[in-house]
């Protein structure tokens, strides 16, 4: 079992479904930039039925900057251009994999 | 009435192309084709795509899903980003269904969980994820004031959701620590379902078939008393067996 100090990739869910990824990073770099080592974004969606947020995945160098990342992000609330408000939740992530960083060329 | 005719989408020829591959061709047979075309594709264009139907799991045959487990494990060695944002995505996905709990999601959701399922199968996700997910969905959203709407006391989706996983790949935890991590699990889980009262006959028998194929000499408790006392023996047989290895490792320490 993993202790909450070897943990280091977190999600962050209910962000703006609008919001870019270049929009996010810039306040992400603000207080953390050159302290993760892996960023992934997923763009929500808005369609009539119903809203998706958006997701971002971080892994942090430092298990120790996780807490300081949720410390500053955690229930901050993004607003959109339209308004609406979203309370972000941060999380670590249920699965802790990250993408090696050297991996082969596919040869195919 | 007037109505426009309904416009058929347009899908470019590539996407045109992963949709047959996925959806019609792929089969026991050619799977190892379908993998070695997947792999020729320009994968920087097309990445977000091949997510999107793999996600789409739910709307395939069910018995076809291991076969979409086994190609994220079989791309995993090209394309790791890919193969860990599938993991990412499932997990996702069951969360959101816990939120929402849409009644016109669950047939998706049962898909899901054996998805994940799959997935741990084909050695893609740790059995910690697993019983990550399965102690998730016996907690989520209890202790707040939501709980009557995310798990009202007659809905027994929930129940489903977990022998939808258990039933998928339970049966490899039988040994070592896994198999005491389930052991743990399932007096849980009789907690749970003895909470939710009577059980609808179907989930029962699947229920009862649950506990025959995993542990046929496991105790079905019939009272919240009773499980409750065998976890209150639990945690003080963990206390004892921690207290245990402590005191063994100063010893160690001290040789």
């Amino acid at each position: 079992m993993k202790g909450a100090l070897d943990r280091t990739k977190v999600v962050l869910r209910h962000l703006p479904p609008s919001i870019s990824e270049a929009a996010l990073l810039a306040q992400i770099d603000a207080s953390f930039a050159g302290r993760y080592s892996w960023f992934s974004f997923r763009p929500g969606k808005i369609s009539h039925k119903h809203i998706s947020y958006s997701r971002a995945y971080i892994d942090f160098k430092n298990p120790e900057d996780v807490l300081v990342f949720a410390d500053l992000f955690n229930g901050h609330v993004f607003v959109n251009e339209k308004g609406s408000q979203f309370k972000v939740i941060v999380e670590y992530a249920p699965s802790q994999r990250v993408p090696r960083q050297w991996f082969k060329k596919d040869g195919r | 009435p007037e109505r426009s005719a309904r416009v058929a989408k347009v899908r470019p020829p590539l996407h045109q192309y992963i949709r047959k591959l996925l959806f019609s061709d792929l089969d026991k047979s050619t799977i190892e084709y379908v993998l070695r075309q997947l792999r020729k594709l320009p994968w920087n264009e097309c990445e977000p795509y091949l997510l999107k139907c793999f996600m789409k799991v739910y709307k395939g045959k069910y018995g076809q899903i291991h076969l979409i487990a086994s190609l994220a494990a079989g791309l995993s060695r090209y394309h790791d980003e890919f193969a860990v944002a599938i993991v990412d995505e499932v997990l996702e996905e069951i969360r959101v269904g816990l939120e929402l709990n849409d009644y016109g999601m669950q047939q998706r959701r049962i898909a899901y969980m054996r998805f994940l399922g799959e997935l741990y199968n084909y050695e893609h996700v740790d059995s910690s994820v697993i019983f990550e997910t399965l102690y998730l969905i016996l907690i989520f959203g209890h202790g707040t004031s939501e709980q009557d709407v995310l798990d009202p006391p007659e809905d027994c989706f929930r129940i489903r959701l977990i022998i939808t996983l258990l039933e998928t790949c339970g049966h490899y935890f039988d040994r070592g620590s896994s198999k005491r991590k389930l052991d743990r699990f399932l007096i849980h889980f009789q907690r749970y379902i003895l909470s939710k009262g009577a059980l609808p006959l179907d989930i029962e028998f699947d229920l009862q078939d649950l506990f025959a194929d995993l542990r046929p000499n496991m105790v079905r408790y019939t009272s919240i008393e009773e499980v409750n006392a065998a976890l209150v023996e639990l945690e003080e047989h963990d206390r004892i067996v921690s207290a245990d290895k402590a005191s063994s490792e100063k010893h160690s320490d001290t040789e």
